[in-house]
């Protein structure tokens, strides 16, 4: 911006009358106003504006240095709008660069990466490579059937979106009204996902990322969907591979089926131990390597009951029951606890 | 953005009194600006999402107007962008609240719309004229959010990707609701942070249960809610994004507690509450609640207390409604004054604000 700065000030020194403008980074300098702020302040004589003749001017503050009358505006004016400084009855304009950036941004996956997923999925997770610009999702995310019609109101448009920090993962839920059994819109309407059908997941190549600029592609993920899932998650199905001491080599959990991918990261660990995880098998391998060797003793795996599968049954927990008195289970976070050992060599 | 009726004048009150002592002056940075609700005079409260954090702001702003009717302000949404030295595509406005005080407009606003973008919170009024509401040196308290993780705070497998969108606020008697949604396990939060905020109460989650919906519902976002007094008795109204209509009495809303709902109207399919007030006209009260498909619904609120919950349907029960046709594209509700509402109206790509009498 600094180097644009420059070369407008070379090719546009504007000299009107005695008044002479000047773009200098993010301020403007304007020659010749005198020294002596006018009743109404300096914005009557002398303003900065962006986009059409009637909009009000750009907001900062105004000081003198030397014979100088600097505008400071509140924020830098983006380089890429037109921008009219009009002081003393001269009108300058500075043009905007046009963006000259090419597309990079894509979609890197989309938990479940499974391509069989149950009737009551309740939600994606759409990883990008870049942070995208917010405010768009309802427009260029679609879920097609295997006709190519689109699904109606399937994701739940929370207007503020679901984003992580860094604006690069975005949360979409199905609309759990359809979801859930014996409501309104279910009743309405159906489930957005019928078992045995083939769905298109779309996201549009114009999804632009955090600097307006679309995708490089598009990205599409096909999936089929098999019957509702209304079980609750029992550890004490899974199948745990349990690692030589000694070794680095990966402790593994088989749940049997897929699990949230991005909870199956956060709430499985093992006790006092660091290491990474990874996932697999369409998230139904939880793998675990730890930093150090194991040592041949007890450990324990810690479970957070708020783990859900793909349909949001949770630890113990089915995610659709219908009866009060059944769930009047507190959700407190719990912790159940897997102890295995690790055998001598 | 939740204005009081049943408690306006209990929380006048208390606002003298809840003032003061816990905003110290300072630089106040917004991660983001997200939710907004006037509380005691002058105070405003903002929903920082990317902080994890609730903000109460001393706006200053306690010169007392009567409304003077009529407000439009068109294509806010281009003016904010040219006074912020940028193109509309940048612009973002994420709440509109009316200062019940002086009848002054502010508005969240962010200024770009990726990672770096800027949270600012600006001002207008009848006159038209945007102002920044200045943040260098102001009068305010933050309260995070318990179990709120901390932004930089990445646990050992760099997973914290975690979020709770917040997705209402509102401030009733000494207290402010706080309703969120995560973006990982299907939680939804209602918290209840005492006003003025107190380092060691950060407020706590409350459970909502409701008649035979089970975690559905209970797991469900409060999209929008407003405080109502319910045959007497103090309660929140809460729309949920899957339709129905919950009234909580606030008696139970207590930290750690968990309370039962009552689903009092079920508003159908492919209604999408986006903001709910609340006003008297003709003697009657009357909730206006603005939603993404039908335009502006009014609901009487006379015998609240009288519907029956409702646990299981196929069509349209409980509190009667009717839709507003003319009123379409709203998107904020506010009360502006005792006979009017502020709207943020998206119609032909204009985005404008504008008052209307209240139906």
């Amino acid at each position: 911006m600094r180097v644009l700065a420059t070369i407008t000030l070379l090719v546009l020194p504007a000299v009107a009358a005695d008044v002479i403008v000047r773009r200098d980074g993010p301020v403007f300098r304007v020659a010749g106003l005198g020294t002596t702020e006018p009743a109404g302040g300096w914005s009557a004589v002398f303003q900065v504006h962006v986009g059409p003749q009637d909009l009000p001017p750009v907001m900062g503050t105004y000081v003198t240095e030397g014979s100088e009358v600097v505008f400071k505006p509140r924020f830098p004016v983006s380089d890429t709008v037109d921008c009219r400084v009009v002081a003393g009855g001269t009108t300058i304009v500075f043009p905007g660069k046009a963006s000259s950036t090419e597309p990079s941004a894509h979609v890197r996956r989309v938990f479940p990466t499974a391509w069989k997923i149950p009737a009551n999925q309740l939600k994606f997770y759409a990883e990008f490579s870049a942070p995208m610009e917010k405010g768009q999702a309802w427009e260029r995310i679609r879920l097609k059937n295997s006709v190519g019609e689109t699904v109606d109101l399937a994701f739940l448009e929370i207007e503020q979106e679901l984003w992580d920090r860094e604006g690069k993962r975005l949360t979409l839920l199905f609309d759990p009204g359809r979801i859930k059994r014996g409501v309104l819109p279910r009743e309405q309407t159906g489930a957005a996902l019928r078992a045995g059908e083939t769905y298109t997941l779309i996201i549009d190549q114009e999804y632009r990322d955090a600097e307006g600029v679309p995708m490089k592609q598009g990205y599409f993920k096909v999936f089929q969907v098999e019957p509702e899932d209304r079980a609750f998650i029992d550890p004490a199905k899974w199948e745990v591979r349990i690692p030589r001491a000694g070794t680095r080599d990966s402790l593994a959990i088989a749940f049997g089926e897929s699990i949230d991918g991005p909870l199956a990261q956060r709430l499985i660990s093992v006790e006092g131990v660091a290491g990474a995880v990874e996932l697999g098998a369409f998230e139904a391998l939880w793998r675990f390597v730890p930093e150090k060797p194991w040592e041949a003793k007890e450990y324990k795996i810690l479970v957070d009951t708020a783990l859900e599968d793909l349909a949001g049954n949770r630890v113990g927990r089915p995610f659709d029951v219908d009866v009060f008195e059944r769930i009047t289970v507190r959700t407190d976070r719990r912790v159940v606890t897997l102890p295995f050992r690790v055998p001598r060599k | 953005m939740c204005v009081l009726l049943g408690f306006a004048a209990l929380s006048a009150a208390l606002a003298f009194a809840a003032e003061g002592p816990s905003l110290a002056a300072g630089k106040l940075e917004l991660k983001s600006a997200g939710v907004l609700a006037f509380g005691p005079p002058g105070i405003l409260f903002v929903g920082d999402t990317a902080a994890a954090s609730l903000i109460a702001i001393d706006t200053g702003d306690r010169a007392a107007k009567k409304s003077n009717g009529a407000f439009e302000l068109k294509a806010v949404n281009e003016k904010i962008a040219a006074v912020l030295g940028t193109s509309a595509d940048q612009i973002q406005i994420a709440d509109v609240v009316v200062n019940p005080v002086s009848q002054n407009v502010y508005l969240s606003v962010s200024r770009g719309k990726g990672a770096s973008a800027v949270a600012l919170i600006l001002k207008t009024d009848a006159s038209g004229k945007i102002t920044e509401l200045g943040l260098d040196n102001v009068k305010h308290a933050r309260v995070s959010l318990p179990d709120a993780p901390a932004a930089e705070a990445k646990d050992r497998r760099g997973g914290s990707l975690r979020m709770e969108t917040i997705t209402d606020i509102g401030y009733v008697d000494g207290r402010v609701f706080v309703a969120g949604l995560s973006n990982e396990e299907f939680a939804s939060s209602l918290r209840s942070v005492p006003y003025p905020f107190k380092a060691a109460d950060k407020g706590a989650g409350i459970e909502i249960f409701h008649g035979a919906h089970g975690r559905f519902e209970t797991n469900a976002p409060v999209r929008t809610f407003v405080p109502y007094k319910v045959a007497n008795t103090p309660h929140l109204l809460a729309a949920y994004t899957c339709t129905p209509l919950v009234s909580i009495p606030l008696s139970e809303l207590k930290p750690g507690n968990k309370v039962k709902g009552k689903t009092i109207a079920e508003l159908g399919n492919r209604n999408r509450p986006l903001d709910m007030i609340v006003y008297s006209k003709g003697g009657q009260d009357f909730i206006l609640m603005a939603n993404s498909s039908r335009g502006v619904m009014k609901l009487p609120t006379a015998n609240l207390d009288k519907y029956e919950a409702i646990v299981a349907q196929t069509e349209k029960q409980g509190v009667p409604y009717e839709t507003i046709e003319a009123l379409k594209g709203v998107q904020q509700l506010d009360r502006y004054g005792a006979n009017a509402a502020l709207l943020l109206q998206v119609e032909g790509g204009s985005v404008d604000l504008r008052t209307v009498a209240l139906p």
